[in-house]
């Protein structure tokens, strides 16, 4: 296959790279990803290429995605859970349009999954990756606010600050308040923010199937967890980790329980929910069998022993 | 408050709180040595001291004398210049800790060493609660289970004579007496082998200097923590520590019993500084 | 080729049919107009962009209807794709063709204070007349040819102050391979950042950003009094050396802009320093003040070159302000589950007690 023919299946790319980065760009991203992969959890600099999308839209995504594609790739992408949202739509067309990859809505089926701010429902397997966008990739963030420093501490496992404000949350509020972005410790050497995922989601990555790659374009970071890395939340011994409520929520669309729902206000003050992961959803609407599921329908994590409290 | 008994130099007494006490021990802390250099300010100069196990050592001179350099290098706070320090425990090597790298040092600091300042923001975090400045001693060291983290800091600070009612209100409301506390609690917290006091209740009412005083004497006696302090004001000498060591222009000028040179200073300056005061 | 069509797709098609119906055509003339007629903003767009391609810029003017913060994202996007396929001569202000140069440090300078083209002096006046239909608006009165033509060159002011031991001398000649200057567009920026990277930044720094912050020093902020040492506006050759023979040659010209600043310290001056493509004065000076307070220890964010560099960056901070539109709902439904247990736990709703929880409850 010539560079001719490569380029030739991005129809109206005319004029540009393949996967629109230039070479230079995509194989610097791919050794930063290396790296980023032998040192699970650690945040590694990149120079993050400006793209014809604005920073905070998923530049930093879309350029490990765009270094990952190929003509073979089948790729899946999805913002809030949602295929359809605009946001998502947005890059997928961008994606297809520049690297002729086919595009999907099954996570199944996906080699590469980009997504903003949530983990589909069903589980990825070996050989799929999961690119999640970051807007803020510093978990120290709310104790420095100096990115200097905050690398200092990392490297120095300088994390007392970090889990003196867990405890002053559980002083003051009783439990921890941290809604999504809730801070991970990974391989036992790093604190890492999973990104704004809701912390239903931060289980999944730990002891995965499949590799999580995590990348902020405008902060211009970049970082890993490999497939069956242990990755567990920041919580005091005797003081659990608590994931989202869903007791109770039903799915209006599909009748499903225990997974993550959208909350839809209603005119009368009352609430419905929906299944925010789009692609499950359409499935059980279609009647397809879908994959197995990180939790069962009575909410039970697929790793016994991982969550502490659960229903 | 001055002590009236007096003891014979070579008997070992009970211990009492008023009396002093001889210790035939190997010293806890051995400095030779010590240099430390601001441009060409030489703000400490060929400084040696020892300290022995469960003694406190009082350092007392007026500002620029070099005293609270030395103690902000005992605390591996800033590199010296030249200098042997050892602290003589088994889970230190006998390496000189001015030698160590930053990450050592780190860990000396915090598991061997506790630190009050003159000024409370020096020490705490002024924003958070009390009971979180003393637990993230624990928290620094790996302790991950709250009940233990909360107990801890509540014996700290109750060995400190800090109100139980009070322990998470933050220091930026607490009045400058209740702040040493937290910052004594903070310090004791991993029960280290050395305690440094920098002027701890210098700025304080004097009222509330006395009371601060009296914890930190019941406290050095209850866990006989080896301790050195250092002020300008004789009365705090000598209210806390067993032996002086007097300071002028980076150098030391005496060392000896409180007692003794506080009643009968030899060297001039020393002389000057003990009649001035009284 | 599939491609998974939802609902949201049709809605962007029709978002952006409605922008463009609203806006109007884009059409060559309007693009050459732009070039034509509005430099200062081409110079400005080129600036931040940090690409030097005044059709482009012209281009991405007219296609955003003026937005200049899309416009500069779609320069710099576009940049993006271009490979570097040549380090140019570096270009020292001696040498620039220089058509404007003041200082206000003294009221005459070797060579001269040359105004240049400029509206300093003038009356802040809306031309009204230019919209009258009845009759042809007054023309401006055209420059005087001169007797003998002005000076391409000047010396620096600089230079002058160093020999006079007013200013330190330059450290010592480090010559580097060009493919090893630091570039901001090519590494990741850590602070502190080498000098390169921070005059890279200044150089492509939004004009708004670098004035707000070089104001609040001016005002007060900052410790010094600075000075303007030296202002200039120029055309700089692009010198690259032929990849056969060796021989330089021009590639072109481009408009190029520097200031110089100075304050007072104990034992002299201290100078301050930003260039950048194109012409403005305004951006140079906020910024070469910056630079020279970026040095001191005052932690006023202001003055820390954490919080300049990062925040006077136009395709970040523009990016990440509009991002605040985008659906954050499932972060939203995290936050409102953690208040509902907040407010459930005061309502006292909870029943067993281990050892923590007694801890959490007293």
């Amino acid at each position: 296959m010539s560079l001719k023919d490569l380029t030739a299946q991005a129809s109206a790319a005319q004029g540009y790279s393949y996967a629109y980065l230039d070479l230079f760009a995509k194989r610097e991203l791919r050794r930063r990803i290396l790296k980023a992969i032998a040192i699970p959890g650690c945040q590694i600099p990149y120079a993050s290429r400006e793209l014809p999308i604005a920073r905070g839209w998923g530049t930093g995504g879309l350029q490990v995605t765009l270094s990952l594609v190929g003509p073979e790739s089948v790729v899946k992408v999805i913002d809030q859970g949602a295929d359809d949202s605009v946001n998502a739509a947005n890059l997928r067309r961008f994606i297809a349009r520049m690297s002729g990859a086919e595009t999907t809505t099954d996570t199944l089926k996906a080699t590469i999954i980009q997504s903003r701010h949530r983990i589909p429902e069903e589980r990825l397997k070996e050989g799929q990756a999961l690119v999640l966008q970051v807007p803020d990739p510093e978990p120290l963030r709310s104790v420095e606010a100096n990115m200097a420093k905050a690398r200092e501490m990392h490297a120095d496992t300088d994390y007392g600050q970090m889990w003196l404000t867990l405890y002053e949350q559980l002083v003051r509020y009783k439990q921890y308040i941290q809604g999504a972005s809730y801070p991970v410790m990974v391989h036992k050497r790093y604190v890492m923010s999973p990104s704004p995922i809701p912390r239903w989601d931060n289980p999944a990555l730990h002891q995965a199937q499949h590799l999580t790659l995590l990348s902020a374009g405008r902060e211009k970071r970049l970082y890993a967890v490999p497939p069956y890395t242990n990755v567990y939340p920041l919580e005091f011994s005797d003081v659990p980790f608590e994931v989202e409520d869903q007791t109770g929520r039903v799915c209006v669309r599909t009748g499903a329980q225990n997974k993550f729902m959208n909350e839809l206000p209603q005119a009368d003050g009352s609430s419905l929910f929906e299944l925010s992961d789009t692609g499950y959803a359409d499935k059980l609407v279609a009647h397809d069998p879908p994959g197995a599921t990180y939790y069962d329908d009575q909410g039970n994590f697929y790793h016994d022993g991982y969550l502490k409290r659960q229903p | 408050m001055m002590d009236t008994s007096s003891a014979s130099p070579s008997a070992i007494l009970p211990i009492s709180l008023d009396a002093p006490r001889l210790i035939p021990h190997q010293p806890l802390v051995t400095v030779k040595g010590l240099v430390k250099h601001y441009g060409r300010i030489r703000a400490v100069d060929q400084v040696d001291l020892e300290v022995y196990p469960g003694e406190v050592l009082g350092i007392v001179g007026e500002s620029g004398s070099g005293k609270s350099t030395v103690l902000r290098l005992l605390n591996l706070q800033e590199p010296a210049d030249a200098g042997e320090y050892h602290l003589n425990i088994p889970q230190v090597s006998p390496r000189n800790l001015l030698e160590l790298d930053r990450f050592q040092k780190r860990e000396i600091r915090t598991l061997h060493i506790g630190v009050v300042y003159q000024h409370p923001h020096l020490g705490l975090r002024m924003y958070y609660t009390s009971s979180g400045n003393v637990a993230e001693r624990l928290l620094v060291t790996g302790e991950r289970t709250f009940s233990v983290l909360r107990r801890a800091a509540r014996e700290s600070l109750a060995a400190s004579e800090f109100p139980a009612d009070r322990i998470d209100d933050p220091p930026a409301v607490l009045s400058g007496g209740m702040q040493q506390r937290v910052q004594l609690a903070k310090a004791i917290a991993l029960k280290p082998a050395l305690l440094l006091l920098d002027e701890p209740t210098t700025g304080l009412d004097v009222s509330i200097q006395a009371t601060v005083l009296d914890t930190l004497k019941h406290l050095q006696r209850e866990t006989n923590i080896t301790t050195i302090l250092v002020s300008h004001d004789l009365g705090v000498i000598r209210t806390l520590a067993d032996r002086v060591m007097v300071m002028q222009h980076g150098r030391v000028v005496e060392t000896g019993l409180t007692d003794q040179i506080l009643e009968d200073p030899q060297a001039a300056y020393t002389q000057q500084l003990v009649y001035a005061k009284l | 080729m599939y491609i998974a069509t939802k609902g949201g797709e049709a809605a962007i098609q029709q978002a952006e049919s409605l922008y463009h119906q609203l806006k109007g055509q884009v059409t060559l003339e309007t693009v050459r107009h732009i070039e034509a007629t509005m430099p200062y903003l081409l110079d400005r767009v080129m600036g931040e962009a940090s690409l030097y391609a005044p059709e482009l810029a012209a281009l991405a003017i007219a296609q955003t209807g003026g937005d200049l913060y899309e416009a500069v994202l779609l320069l710099r996007a576009f940049r993006s794709t271009q490979p570097r396929i040549a380090y140019a001569q570096p270009v020292t202000p001696e040498s620039m063709v220089t058509v404007r140069r003041i200082s206000a440090a003294f009221k005459d300078i070797p060579g001269g204070q040359v105004l240049g083209p400029t509206l300093d002096y003038s009356h802040r006046i809306l031309r009204l007349d230019i919209l009258d239909n009845r009759q042809a608006p007054a023309e401006e009165e055209p420059a005087e040819l001169p007797e003998t033509p002005a000076e391409a060159v000047y010396p620096l002011l600089a230079d002058w102050q160093r020999e006079n031991g007013l200013l330190e001398p330059l450290p010592a000649a480090n010559p580097v391979e060009p493919a090893d200057i630091p570039d901001v567009t090519r590494d990741p920026i850590m602070m502190p950042a080498p000098r390169a990277h921070r005059l890279q930044a200044l150089a492509r720094a939004d004009t708004g950003g670098v004035l707000a912050l070089g104001y609040s020093s001016m005002r007060g902020y900052g410790l010094i009094h600075p000075t303007v040492n030296e202002l200039r506006l120029a055309h700089a050759e692009v010198m690259v050396e032929h990849p056969v023979t060796g021989v330089p040659f021009s590639a072109g010209r481009v408009r190029v802009s520097q200031a110089e600043v100075v304050s007072k310290d104990a034992s002299g001056f201290k100078i301050g320093f930003a260039a950048t493509l194109g012409w403005n004065e305004m951006k140079l000076i906020a910024a070469s003040m910056l630079d020279l307070e970026m040095n001191s220890e005052n932690s006023h964010p202001a003055l820390s070159e954490d919080f300049v560099l990062y925040h006077t960056e136009p395709v970040e901070s523009s990016g990440f302000c509009i991002h605040f539109k985008l659906p954050h709902y499932v972060t939203f439904a995290s936050s409102m589950d953690a208040v509902r247990r907040v407010q459930a736990l005061y309502r006292g709703a909870k029943a067993t007690a281990t050892e923590a929880e007694e801890e959490l409850s007293s």
